[in-house]
């Protein structure tokens, strides 16, 4: 069957998983101005941001054939977990018969996981899911490790542009490997690559380290957060996201009771200031501000969706936290505007306040 | 022989220019209404700068700032191009160093700032809504046939308290028309309208934070003396206007581009006062790399590109 799925990241991924299983998969176009125009017409107006691009994509996949589309389901109290009846009701409504297989955490609701497993995995026998799901879980990893180098080395840069060129190239480099070995020859090229760019020498004091929070999708799919990691880091500033594919698929594969992966700890971080599941990743949102603040980071860029019910309760503590922690906290709503000249100077005035904080003056 | 460091604040509505000295002093200043045509507003303000200079003076820096930083920057040969939170900021800690909270109305966004020990310590900015910006008044005072100018004194001669909903535009404009027809003078309206516009901007940009004085109100609307009494009594403590109120984030520019000559030890890349009227061509096309049909920006000087922008993916602005 051919499938599809939500633009969101590292796409290679999601879509060599797939192809290991032995189906025929329609990569979604990345987000663009097309995808967004598409998506804002057919969605209801009051719908979060993410809702309306995933809209998009998915029109975007039909249009190219796709017959079965793959998301992830929500937790808890946040509309994302009812993104699939809409889609599947706006796409019904507009001529398109496709199949959803929508997988929530296994150890939620077993039956309907199986279930999708079942049709997942097509003519393959289980041991070769199982390893398929490991080769796959190895490849994000190395992945990860590669992107957390680049957005290291970026700020560093001497010729601008030059490290986004080459994660774009890593990317394309890990399309065609399907073995552990072939990966493994992928990501010493990509390192060979990275260790290739022409870097400023910067003195350590110098340097600056910036966190990216909020919902998974806005903080993941660079093309609609007006590439914050980018544009931190031709300011000058070191990044880090919040959430990386591994560290998902680590949370969400492992039972609660022994799991005891970053994400456990950092939802520990934040139960002071969000005891209960209150949706979405406001919880997260939270515990990685103070995990950040902990490690020394220079501030924090809260990203959420316009109107994004759990992010406002997080936006709302995120003052308290700000000021018991000493960690400056910026946080900016995305939604389909494309004036990206007021979040800009946004992000410049708080790069000059945390410059300015070291410098004890105005900056 | 005078050294002068420039400031340029280009913002939706009006263009600013000032020239100060070493000490931060302002020589000279201009406020005009760009009345859309920021570029024509700038170049008439340098005219008008540059007459006014004895011939002596040397241009030793110019800092821009202000929505249309980027282009005046090209133009003029900016040696700094701020965010106006920055200039803002930098400018009244100058004229008031201790400081602590900044109102900041301007024509089509507001901000506040928090500064400690002459640090900024955080910031906010409305941009979304146009309730808590200056546009608003203007507006308003169309509707009521008043002259922006007399507004605020207007507003003190009010007798009763008139409460009006802030939260939007729309909803304080059907407000107004349900207590004009209640029989409330126009004085009163205004009240209402200047009291609803800073509670909708402390509601809107004060929340979760701590505001302590002094208190400092600038930008254009700071001019107005009825949204000044409204903030005293909104926070119950007194607002400092600055002498240069509406020309902050031209001064604070300036200022930042005398500290960069100085720390850095560079010379100017001031182009002259006669680069405005160089044939400096802004356009802008479709892209049509990809799917994202990015509007670029170009800006050509005698048929060659000096700057591009607004490419998302960086192919036009990092190839020039």
């Amino acid at each position: 069957m051919k499938i599809s799925f939500p633009y969101m990241g590292t796409t290679i991924v999601y879509k060599k998983l797939l192809e290991m299983l032995g189906h025929e998969v329609i990569m979604p176009p990345k987000p663009s101005q097309k995808t967004i125009n598409l998506g804002v017409k057919y969605s209801p107006e009051f719908a979060c941001f993410p809702l309306k691009v995933i809209m998009g994509s998915y029109l975007e996949a039909v249009e190219q054939g796709a017959e079965v589309l793959i998301t992830s389901g929500g937790h808890g109290p946040c509309r994302a977990g009812y993104y699939e009846q809409v889609h599947r009701r706006i796409l019904a409504e507009e001529g398109y018969q496709v199949d959803f297989l929508v997988f929530n955490s296994m150890f939620k609701d077993f039956k309907t996981f199986k279930e999708n497993m079942l049709k997942v995995k097509g003519k393959s026998s289980w041991l070769k899911v199982a390893h398929v799901l490991g080769l796959i879980y190895y490849m994000t990893k190395k992945l990860d490790a590669l992107e957390k180098q680049v957005q290291k080395i970026r700020p560093y840069e001497v010729k601008k542009g030059d490290t986004t060129k080459v994660w774009e190239k890593i990317q394309v480099l890990f399309d065609p490997a399907s073995t552990k070995k072939e990966m493994d020859r992928a990501f010493q090229q990509g390192q060979e690559l990275l260790d290739g760019i022409l870097q400023m020498t910067v003195p350590e004091e110098r340097k600056i380290r910036i966190g990216i929070v909020g919902e998974i999708y806005v903080v993941m799919e660079s093309s609609i957060n007006m590439k914050m990691e980018e544009l931190l880091g031709n300011l000058g500033a070191e990044v880090e996201r919040a959430q990386y594919l591994s560290q998902w698929i680590e949370y969400n594969a492992i039972p609660k009771s022994i799991n005891f992966t970053h994400e456990m700890e950092i939802l520990k971080k934040g139960e002071p200031y969000i005891p209960i599941n209150i949706g979405g990743h406001a919880k997260q949102t939270v515990g990685h501000i103070v995990d950040y603040a902990e490690r020394g980071f220079d501030g924090v860029i809260h990203l959420m969706p316009f109107g994004c019910l759990p992010e406002l309760v997080s936006q709302s503590i995120v003052p308290k936290i700000s000021e018991e922690m000493g960690i400056p906290v910026l946080t900016l709503s995305i939604d389909e505007q494309t004036g990206t000249a007021n979040s800009l100077t946004r992000v410049e005035a708080f790069l000059d306040l945390i410059r300015g904080k070291r410098a004890k003056k105005i900056s | 022989m005078k050294e002068l460091y420039l400031g340029i604040d280009v913002g939706s509505v009006s263009a600013n220019v000032v020239a100060i000295d070493q000490g931060g002093e302002v020589h000279y200043s201009t406020y005009i209404r760009t009345n859309g045509q920021p570029l024509e507003a700038v170049k008439k303000g340098m005219k008008d700068l540059h007459a006014s200079l004895p011939t002596d003076v040397v241009v030793k820096g110019v800092g821009t700032t202000g929505s249309g930083r980027q282009l005046i920057g090209v133009m003029v040969g900016a040696d700094v191009v701020k965010n106006e939170i920055t200039a803002h900021a930098t400018a009244t800690a100058h004229v008031v160093p201790d400081v602590r909270t900044i109102f900041e109305i301007g024509g089509q966004d507001s901000k506040i700032i928090i500064l400690d020990d002459q640090m900024v310590v955080d910031f906010a900015m409305n941009t979304v809504c146009a309730a808590g910006t200056g546009s608003f008044l203007d507006h308003q005072s169309e509707r009521l046939g008043i002259p922006i100018e007399e507004f605020g004194a207007m507003a003190l001669q009010a007798k009763r308290d008139v409460r009006i909903a802030g939260r939007c535009t729309v909803f304080a404009e059907s407000d107004m028309i349900a207590k004009q027809q209640f029989g409330f003078s126009k004085s009163e309206i205004i009240k209402g309208l200047c009291e609803a516009l800073v509670r909708n901007y402390i509601n809107n940009l004060g929340r979760g934070k701590k505001l302590e004085p002094p208190f400092v109100f600038q930008g254009g609307v700071a001019a107005n003396i009825g949204i000044k009494t409204a903030f005293e009594k909104e926070i119950n403590h007194e607002v400092i206007i600055p002498k240069h109120h509406d020309i902050m984030g031209a001064i604070g520019s300036a200022i930042l581009a005398k500290e960069y000559i100085h720390e850095s030890g560079s010379t100017t890349n001031f182009r002259g006062f006669g680069a405005t009227d160089l044939a400096f061509e802004p356009s802008a096309f479709e892209c049509g790399g990809c799917s994202n049909n990015c509007e670029v920006i170009k800006v050509e000087l005698d048929k060659q590109v000096v700057a591009m922008w607004g490419d998302r993916c960086g192919m036009w602005a990092n190839n020039l």
